[in-house]
Order: C-alpha cells, then structure tokens, then sequence
C-alpha cells in the first residue's frame, strides 16, 4: 500500500511538471519536409519533359541543373521520337558523368531490404508495399552482378517517375 | 519481362544485315501483311516544304514575275525539266566568279525526277500556313481545330501503316529539319484508336546529332546487353506493372528491345561518323535541308524504312530574303537528287524499288510584301490564294516516266491525295480509306493519273 501510493505520488509529481519548449530560432532555416505519398494511386499528373529531365538530374548528381542546361536537354529529348528511348540514352549519359552521385555496391548488399525502401523514397517518394520490397530484396539476391547503378536506372526509367 | 535477350542476340547478325523481317502479331490482332497488292516497299516522301511559290518552281519565271526582270529559268533542275537562267545568278555558291550565289550547283541525277516519273504540274494545297500544309500532308485531312504545339488530330499516314499494315516502329522515319514549329509532334496523332503505340520514330538531326546532341546525348554509357540492359529492364517492367495497376502509364512508341537496342547503336554509330566527316551529305550542305537529308540517308542506309518522311524547310526565309530563299530553292533541288541518287547507288535494298514524292506543303503570295533584300528585290509572305497552288512529282517502281498532268488554270490533285497514294504503295489504301478521316474529295495520284 504504501509503495502504490509511493508510485502515485511520484507519477504525480513527473505529469504536473511543465513540459519542455523547443525554442524556435527565429533565424533557423529547415529543408521542407517532404510528405511520402501514402499510395502508388496518389500519383495522378505527369510530369512535364522539363521537370522530368530537372528532378532526375538533381536526383543523380544531388544539384541543381541550371535553366540552360535544362533548355538544352529538354530540345535534345524533343528531337527523338521515341521519348522512352530519349530518356534511356540520356540517363546513360548521366551515369557516364563523373559527379554522378551513386550508393555503392556494398551499401546495397548489406542491406537491401534497407536500400530499397530507401531507393524506393528517393524516387517514388513513397515506400513500397510488402510485395515490391520483396520482389526487389529477391531480385537483389539472386544477381549478384547486380549493381545499385542499374537498379538506379530501373527507377529512373519507370513509368511512375514520369508521374507525381 | 517475357524477351529472349540471348535470342536476341543470337539473332544480332541477321539484324545489322537489315533481314528483320519476322511477322508479329499487331495490337489489332493481326499479322504483318499488308492486304493491298504493293506497287514498292519503300516510300521516300520529301515535305518540300516551306512555302513554295510556283512561279519560281513549276513555272520557272525565277524572277520575271516576282521581281519584274526579264530573266526567267529552271533553277530545280534535278527535279524539273526545263533550262537553268542564263542572266542574274545569285542562287548557287559563291565559288568561281566571284559573284555572290553566281556559281550554280552541278546537277547530280542524269535525268530529271519530271522525266523519270509524273509531274502533278498545279495542285490545291489545301492550307496556306505550313502547319496545316503539313498535317495535310501527312494526315489527308483538313482539319480546322488543328491548333499549334499539338498532336494532329486525325491520325497520320504513320499510325495507318503502322496499325493496318502491321509495319514496326523503325518501318516509319520523320526526319525533321528542327523542333520548331510543332515538327516532333508530327510523328503520331491523338487520336485514340491510333496514336503513340502505331507512332513514327523521328530525329531532328540538327538537334539529336548536332551541338546540343553532342553535349548530352553522344556519351552514352554502353551497357552489356545481356548482363546490364536486361536486369535493368526487367526491374522496370516490374516497376511499371505496379504502376499500370493503378491505371497509368506511358504514351510508348512500340518499338521493341531490339528496335531499341538497334536505334541506340544507330545513335553512337553516327556521332562517330560526324566526327570522322563520313555523314553522306550532298555536295553542297550550306544549309539545314541538306544537313538533314544527309542524316535522311543515314537512316535510309541502316534501317531501309517502308516509309521516310524528309521534312525540309529553308526556303522558308522568303519571308524577308528573296535571294535567300532562291538559293535555299536552289540547295532543296539539291538535295532531293543527292537522297535519289543515294538510295539508287548506296542502298542496293530499295534501288528500283523505292518511290518518291515530293511535294510543298503550301505556296507563297502572288504579291510581295514591303521587305527587300540585298538585291533589292521584294520579299513574299504566304496568305493569299496563290499560296495554295503547288505541285507534286512522283517517280520510281511502277510510277509513269515522263508524264505531266495538269496546267495553270487547270488543276489535278490535292495535296491531301498523297496520302491515299502511299497508303496505295504499300498496300493499304482500303484500310485508309475505310477508316473515313481522309478528306473525301482525296484520290490516290494513281487514280490521277
């Protein structure tokens, strides 16, 4: 009896304490947080070439493209026909590039139920249901050749990426 | 993803000998045949396009009409019959004499495309402005609501081949002169029993295989096909079948892996043949129509398309530069006998088994607009009738040699007809027609003639 009434007096003491205050720095910037789409069936408008061709390449080299630059890959893309193609060859030529910025192997292989779900993030900005994560993680697992490079330019290619 | 990549690449040799014949089964349900009886396999069809005034073409007045000189001349003497002006040469190349323009281009055919084929000597364009000009061309409708930086509206003589015919994606080449002026979206329609999946492939060479192409296109990481590209597709066609499940997807062209894999090759192959200056252009590449039929034969040579649409457009300039658009005239005459004379002397798989057309897709006014140029001669805008006054040549397998039909005053044909006329060449012209989108007063030239 008298070590219940010790715990309720010590829970009453702890609760009627004044909670903390985070102090907000009027001068503090914060990236935006970035909300993961809670469905797949969320992704409704099509991106447009530019924004398609401006959020892979900060994607891929963690920067962004300057407006001219953009306006140069952009024409490059509209002088294909075959616009799946366009953007195959150009994401070929971005993972040529020296600056690109990709996770390493290793990374994938210790991990890769963790990789995925953060590629997943990366560029869906959403998680994957149990069952792509466990297509993904198996087909991780059963190439072993398989490098995070390809499996980057899967996601880059896909038609969801060309959505939001 | 069901493809075969070793199959695939067991079956690369046949491929790059350009035997890629197989029969497939057609969205639609059948089988590659055309139904129609095949007056060629193959089709050059040159969008001499523009604005093309007939008196300086058909009619040969060069500039007795438009500048009130007294000299008049055949200055398309590859593709017409008749002499070249002996007075006033401002339009070939600055070489020889000194004279600005006064060294005319050496003709290259022996004889004229007049004489090797049929002259559609006057014929009604029906739109004075070149996007509608061009969807007439490659439509065979008129449609008003056409705006511009759209897709056509009805569907293309591409999407016809493609769907009724059962031709692939690389059996139909647009080679644009740009990617202005609405060009790319030229290659497919939006309408929905066509569209994409039956589209052309296109390339806008100034832009594909020029600066820009080379800054961000030309180094393209080559993937092993069978260890690299196919994890890669195979993840992607996973990703895409979760995303189709929710109703989406992407406008695709239809070609297949291996069109792919070959187009891509293509690609690298040709920014090493720029480089090392072996692109076959005509004689004389001053401009961007030859540049672009230049890379028109390119294309010619590895995928020996059923269909080729050459889109050129220089003359284009008389907007403001009369002697400009002369001597772009001058170079598209040029260029028409270089990609004739290609196909018969270095591409043995269509020689004698190709037929060109040729036509503008509209005219130019009867009366200039205030502009002079260098010269001093006036400038011509293209609004008024006379800018739907055009012509259309034809020649090749099965074409009638040396036949003119049709006079000033006494027009045969539209320029809406050269659809039905290729859709006839390749075995499809009742398909077309049955479709219904074909302007109804339209004929196959052949029923012209």
């Amino acid at each position: 009896m008298k070590k219940g009434l010790i715990i309720f007096t010590f829970c009453l003491i702890i609760f009627s304490l004044p909670a903390c205050k985070k102090v907000i720095d009027p001068d503090q910037y914060e990236v935006n947080e970035v909300k993961l789409y809670s469905s797949i069936s969320d992704k409704t408008k099509l991106k447009s070439q530019e924004q398609f061709v401006s959020i892979l390449y900060t994607n891929l080299f963690q920067q962004t493209l300057s407006g001219n630059k953009l306006v140069q890959i952009n024409n490059c893309l509209e002088s294909i026909g075959d616009k799946e193609l366009g953007r195959e060859v150009l994401i070929s030529n971005f993972m040529n590039k020296p600056n690109v910025q990709l996770p390493s192997d290793s990374i994938m292989r210790e991990n890769p139920r963790e990789f995925v779900l953060d590629t997943y993030e990366r560029f869906f900005v959403r998680l994957p249901s149990e069952a792509e994560a466990t297509w993904m993680v198996n087909y991780i697992e059963s190439k072993p050749q398989l490098s995070a490079e390809l499996l980057y330019f899967a996601f880059a290619l896909s038609n969801e990426y060309l959505y939001y | 993803m069901t493809m075969n990549r070793r199959k695939f690449i067991r079956n690369a040799g046949i491929i790059g000998a350009g035997a890629f014949a197989a029969p497939y089964i057609l969205p639609s349900g059948r089988l590659f045949a055309a139904t129609g009886t095949q007056l060629a396999q193959h089709v050059v069809y040159v969008l001499f396009a523009g604005g093309v005034r007939q008196q300086e073409s058909v009619l040969q007045r060069y500039l007795n009409d438009s500048q009130g000189l007294p000299w008049a001349g055949n200055i398309m003497y590859n593709m017409l019959n008749g002499q070249a002006p002996t007075n006033k040469i401002v339009y070939g190349t600055d070489q020889g004499n000194g004279a600005s323009g006064g060294t005319p281009i050496l003709q290259i055919l022996s004889q004229t495309l007049e004489t090797q084929g049929t002259l559609f000597r006057e014929v009604s364009s029906q739109s004075n402005g070149h996007y509608g000009g061009l969807n007439n061309l490659l439509q065979g409708s008129t449609v008003s609501t056409q705006s511009l930086k759209s897709k056509p509206v009805n569907p293309t003589i591409f999407e016809y081949l493609r769907r009724h015919g059962g031709f692939s994606a690389t059996d139909t080449w647009l080679i644009g002169n740009g990617i202005a002026n609405s060009i790319p979206l030229l290659n497919y329609s939006a309408h929905p029993d066509y569209g994409a999946k039956y589209g052309a492939n296109f390339f806008a060479p100034s832009v594909t295989f020029g600066n820009l192409g080379f800054e961000h296109l030309s180094d393209a990481k080559v993937y092993h096909p069978e260890n690299e590209l196919d994890p890669i597709y195979q993840m992607k066609y996973f990703l895409d079948q979760s995303f189709s499940g929710v109703g989406r997807g992407a406008d695709v062209l239809g070609n297949t892996d291996e069109e792919k894999f070959r187009i891509k090759s293509f690609m690298k192959q040709t920014y090493q043949k720029v480089i090392q200056n072996q692109i076959p252009f005509p004689l004389v590449t001053d401009g961007n129509d030859a540049f672009n039929v230049g890379f028109a034969c390119e294309v010619m040579r590895e995928f020996k398309p059923a269909l080729t649409v050459v889109n050129l457009n220089d003359v284009d300039g008389c907007h403001a530069d009369f002697t400009g658009y002369l001597r772009s005239l001058h170079r598209a005459d040029h260029a028409v006998g270089h990609l004739w004379n290609y196909i018969q002397t270095m591409v043995p798989e269509m020689a004698g088994n190709t037929i060109l057309i040729a036509s503008p897709e509209c005219g130019r006014n009867l009366n200039h607009n205030p502009i002079r140029d260098v010269n001093d001669w006036f400038a011509y805008d293209h609004s008024d009738d006379n800018a739907s006054r055009v012509f259309t040549l034809m020649a090749g397998a099965n074409v009638p040699s040396n036949l003119s039909l049709g006079s000033e005053g006494n027009p045969v044909g539209l320029t809406s007809d050269n659809v039905l006329t290729v859709a006839e060449i390749l075995g499809i012209k009742p398909e077309v027609q049955n479709a219904g989108y074909v302007q109804s007063e339209s004929l196959s030239l052949f029923d012209r003639i």
